[in-house]
């Protein structure tokens, strides 16, 4: 009979964690993207200099807090390709223990490194077509990946605690869906110098219009 | 170094380590986009500390009677880019001398050149100004924080017999320039180091012209220059030398894959400067002896290992003595151990051939073989620091000579 009872607790506590409904909408205000033109090779007479859009703004927007019963959702690793000379998407957001794959798809070599303390690696030269690396994320904060070919090519890897995330669209629009009932902090990270916070309040089946305007 | 130096150095370690986003930011700063983006401008540069403990006399382009040598730095580098057609390109430098030396600090334009790209790809380009040389693939790895090594290849160090400020009466001179044994001994000695030519002089930033392309998987690139490949310093200025006696020098590369490069170069024009016309042989002039080059060069690079090579052969038309050849070559390999942390290695030899003296025929240098071995480590994007070890065995020397080096860099 206690098993039972203490079965019966168990259910409903995992119910009421599973019953995760809320949900947050809204918008971030983004930066303007900007338009940038690879300069030439100093010793080199390949010479390619075009006018390329930058990666169009964008941000990750997360749920901080207290998860640590939430289970680890096996996702498809994340990737961070190389085209144009540029890291496509330059914003990824993984979960700890999280998976991005770089595949290069550009004619020419690159070779992805981190030196950030969160995760260091050096992918060594790839070109297109082979079986892309992929690096696991094993430590939550801020990886900056650079191309040590190219050297204005940059990207950003979020590592994060939280199972709670997104990425706003090109307009800064974001939905969070089935998140737990609870006290959060809301957080939107655009960069380094730029992570807005908000407190949300939110309850089951509630769905919550949350706005981050610019500072 | 000083102790006080010393601790300058790690505190700059260490403010570079902790603070490497803020360098991302500086890196930013230094960016100018005018509002259309017709216009982009980037400023850089790099700061080279570097310390040797040589054995004397020093070895190739190290001018010091010191067993000890601090030769700091500053490199400012200018990028900019009108559309996608024209660009430019500045590096100056604050140091103690072209190459590494005891002297007092002095400022340099080193390299200053427009590039017009007059369509819309890479199939032809026309370059102007004073820019390293196209031979070979050594240039494009010539700065600290590219080149896996503290120093040159050997064939861009090591001084040969000629000189170029005066010609020699007969083949003793050479050989006793060359320091080459004969019944008298040799001159192993520091003084004449000023007089003496390599191969090829560092990266030749000499004055010119270029018309470079590349067309699928081919480079082309030709050149010409005020002064010859093994020119020193001072005579790259078009306003120290001028173009009664040019240069003509190419490379023509293929690339079959990312993988590898492969390409031969070519040059060809006369060593000597102005002040050698007065000991040339009668109703001769200084363009009647050049310096011919022709050269092979290989690069590789796959994942964590880079590779390359050159091989040279070159051909000094000597006054009164006639051709005198060499062949150099160096193997070079650079492994990432770990993310930061590299090592390289690179195997150097300089050949000399032999001269006509009366009825016999002389060796006119001491064949010179090298070993450098360098570990590099990247603090992060922005500071790097290089120990080097190098060993060189000369012919006559029974004992070889040792030189040690380290290196910080930092990039900004």
């Amino acid at each position: 009979m206690k098993a039972r009872v203490l079965l019966c607790f168990a259910s409903l506590a995992a119910i009421s964690f599973v019953r995760a409904d809320a949900t947050i909408e809204g918008l971030v205000t983004l930066p303007p993207p900007q338009m940038g033109r690879t300069l030439s090779a100093r010793y080199q007479t390949t010479v390619e200099a075009p006018l390329t859009p930058s990666n169009p703004p964008s941000a990750v927007v997360y749920l901080e807090g207290n998860f640590t019963g939430a289970e680890a959702t096996a996702k498809a690793p994340a990737q961070m390709s190389q085209k144009n000379m540029l890291f496509s998407p330059d914003l990824v957001a993984v979960r700890v223990g999280g998976v991005v794959e770089f595949p290069n798809l550009d004619d020419t070599y690159h070779n992805v490194f981190s030196y950030s303390k969160t995760k260091r690696f050096d992918l060594g030269r790839f070109r297109k077509g082979e079986k892309p690396s992929t690096i696991v994320f094993d430590k939550p904060g801020v990886v900056t990946v650079h191309c040590e070919i190219h050297d204005r090519m940059r990207g950003i890897i979020l590592v994060l605690e939280t199972p709670y995330f997104t990425k706003t669209d090109t307009a800064g629009r974001y939905r969070l869906e089935h998140l737990p009932a609870g006290h959060y902090d809301l957080k939107a990270w655009i960069n380094e110098a730029d992570v807005r916070s908000v407190p949300v309040d939110l309850k089951d089946g509630g769905t919550v219009h949350v706005d981050l305007p610019r500072k | 170094m000083r102790p006080n130096k010393f601790i300058l150095v790690l505190a700059l370690a260490f403010v570079c380590n902790a603070r490497a986003d803020l360098f991302d930011r500086v890196n930013d700063a230094l960016l100018f986009r005018d509002a259309k983006l017709q216009l982009q401008v980037q400023l850089s540069g790099l700061v080279d500390l570097e310390t040797y403990y040589l054995d004397q006399p020093p070895p190739g382009l190290i001018f010091t009677g010191n067993q000890w040598l601090f030769n700091p730095r500053l490199s400012i580098f200018l990028d900019a880019q009108w559309t996608r057609h024209i660009y430019l390109f500045v590096q100056a430098r604050v140091d103690r001398g072209f190459d590494p030396s005891d002297e007092g600090a002095e400022a340099r334009a080193d390299e200053y050149f427009l590039r017009y790209t007059p369509l819309d790809n890479s199939r032809i380009n026309f370059q102007i100004g004073k820019f390293a040389t196209v031979v070979g693939n050594w240039v494009p790895r010539h700065l600290s924080w590219e080149n896996p090594f503290i120093n040159a290849p050997l064939l861009y160090e090591n001084l040969t017999g000629i000189w170029d400020e005066e010609a020699p009466e007969d083949v003793d001179d050479l050989l006793y320039w060359a320091h080459v044994p004969n019944e008298y001994g040799y001159n192993n000695g520091y003084i004449d180091k000023y007089y003496r030519l390599p191969m090829i002089w560092g990266p030749s930033y000499a004055t010119g012209l270029a018309v470079t392309g590349t067309i699928d998987r081919f480079d082309y690139a030709a050149e010409i220059k005020n002064a010859s490949l093994s020119s020193r310093p001072e005579y790259w200025d078009a306003t120290e030398r001028g173009f009664e006696h040019p240069t003509f020098s190419g490379r023509a590369g293929f690339r079959p894959n990312e993988m590898w490069n492969f390409g031969v170069s070519a040059s060809g024009g006369p060593y000597l400067s102005a002040e050698a016309a007065e000991s040339l042989p009668l109703n001769r002039s200084i363009g009647d002896y050049r310096e011919l080059l022709l050269g092979q060069d290989i690069a590789f690079a796959w994942h964590h290992w880079q590779f390359w090579a050159e091989f040279y052969e070159a051909r000094f038309q000597v006054p009164r003595i006639g051709n005198a050849d060499i062949f150099a070559y160096y193997l070079e390999a650079k492994y990432k151990i770990t993310p930061q942390l590299f090592a390289a290695v690179r195997w150097n030899q300089e050949l000399f051939g032999d001269v006509r003296d009366g009825t016999e025929r002389v060796q006119w240098g001491n064949d010179t073989s090298r070993v450098d071995l360098a570990v590099g480590y990247r603090f992060t994007n922005y500071l790097q620091t290089k120990v080097q070890y190098s060993f060189t065995h000369q012919d006559p020397h029974e004992e070889g000579q040792h030189v040690a080096g380290l290196q910080i860099t930092l990039k900004f």
